[in-house]
């Protein structure tokens, strides 16, 4: 089973409580500092829910205002990072919903660091971007949501709206849809 | 051989929504059925590939980071906004904290805020009831 991908970005350092209750108080400089510390996070969710840049940017800049409005609600039970991480998620499905997908050619945005994407079997990240892109909407999002990020399904009928057998369905045929888009990619038969 | 019973298997399979026996069913289908053992392999391999992607931290647009903070200075700070009911109960509280309460005969006090509140109900019922009778007069009114 691979392991949810909401477990890397949770060991995010957290802010410091000072920097938080400052930030929640107004401080904007504060709120700067959390920016700039989950902003790589904030907008990687949003550009693979959505798959294009001009929307993610859109979410991703939805989500920390819905952050910022929302930091006197923070509890410190969950990790601030796994806060912010389903704030993200639900910004993007949100603006999904609300918003059509924007037609722009697969670009695949830098990865932040030196990191030389290995995804494995001969599939490298513009595969992916591109594959995922294909996908209808309808698969797209709980394909995301449960492959790439590794949330549980009752979870994603929470977060789309949707019931939880017709959401394992999408999930299942988006699967089977990218299995076969990513066997031509690798110019198999 | 018909699979189709298995491939439905396998995306459960995967998740871990099977029991204990639907897996040794499925597993001993797979040990001498290689279509669906690769199957198997290829939605696996699809799942990693997809959740490898998911790991990798994707930078932002240049200057994202100023456009959020500009976008952020144009907010009121948080837990400032607030329900027209809760301001119109903080006006109250400060007519009450300023004016105090009012005496009754026999010693007792009543607040302010409640003097106030009952006011605007009962302008409310009056106002109901005028425009009832008004919208009656005009109905009756002879052409």
């Amino acid at each position: 089973m691979t392991p949810s991908n909401l477990h890397k970005w949770a060991s995010l350092p957290d802010p410091s409580p000072a920097d938080l209750a400052r930030a929640t108080a107004g401080d904007t400089q504060a709120f700067t500092l959390i920016v700039e510390r989950y902003q790589g996070m904030v907008y990687s969710v949003a550009f693979n829910v959505l798959g294009n840049h001009t929307d993610a940017e859109d979410a991703a800049q939805e989500a920390f205002l819905r952050c910022y409005r929302k930091l006197p609600q923070y509890r410190s039970e969950a990790s601030f990072s796994t806060w912010l991480f389903r704030l993200a998620l639900t910004a993007a499905v949100d603006y999904r919903r609300r918003e059509k997908a924007r037609p722009e050619p697969v670009d695949v945005p830098d990865v932040a660091g030196d990191a030389t994407p290995e995804l494995g079997e001969g599939l490298d990240a513009v595969t992916i971007v591109a594959a995922l892109g294909d996908l209808p909407e309808d698969y797209r999002v709980p394909t995301v949501l449960r492959d790439v990020y590794g949330l549980p399904y009752q979870e994603i009928a929470e977060v789309t709206g949707r019931p939880l057998g017709t959401v394992k369905v999408m999930v299942h045929r988006g699967r089977a849809s990218l299995r076969l888009k990513l066997k031509t990619a690798r110019g198999e038969a | 051989m018909d699979c189709s019973y298995f491939r439905k298997r396998i995306n459960q399979y995967v998740d871990g929504e099977l029991g204990y026996l639907e897996v040794a069913e499925l597993q001993a289908h797979l040990s001498f059925c290689p279509d669906c053992a690769t199957e198997l392999a290829q939605v696996g391999a699809v799942r990693g590939a997809l959740a490898g992607w998911g790991r990798l931290e994707l930078a932002p647009p240049p200057a994202f980071g100023e456009r959020v903070t500009a976008a952020v200075e144009r907010e009121p700070a948080p837990g400032t906004q607030k329900l027209l009911g809760q301001v119109f109960e903080d006006v109250l509280q400060k007519l009450d904290d300023t004016l105090g309460a009012v005496p009754l005969p026999g010693g007792r006090t009543i607040p302010v805020k409640n003097l106030i509140g009952w006011g605007l109900a009962a302008a409310a019922v009056i106002i109901g009831i005028e425009s009832a009778h008004g919208r009656r007069s005009r109905e009756l009114k002879p052409l």
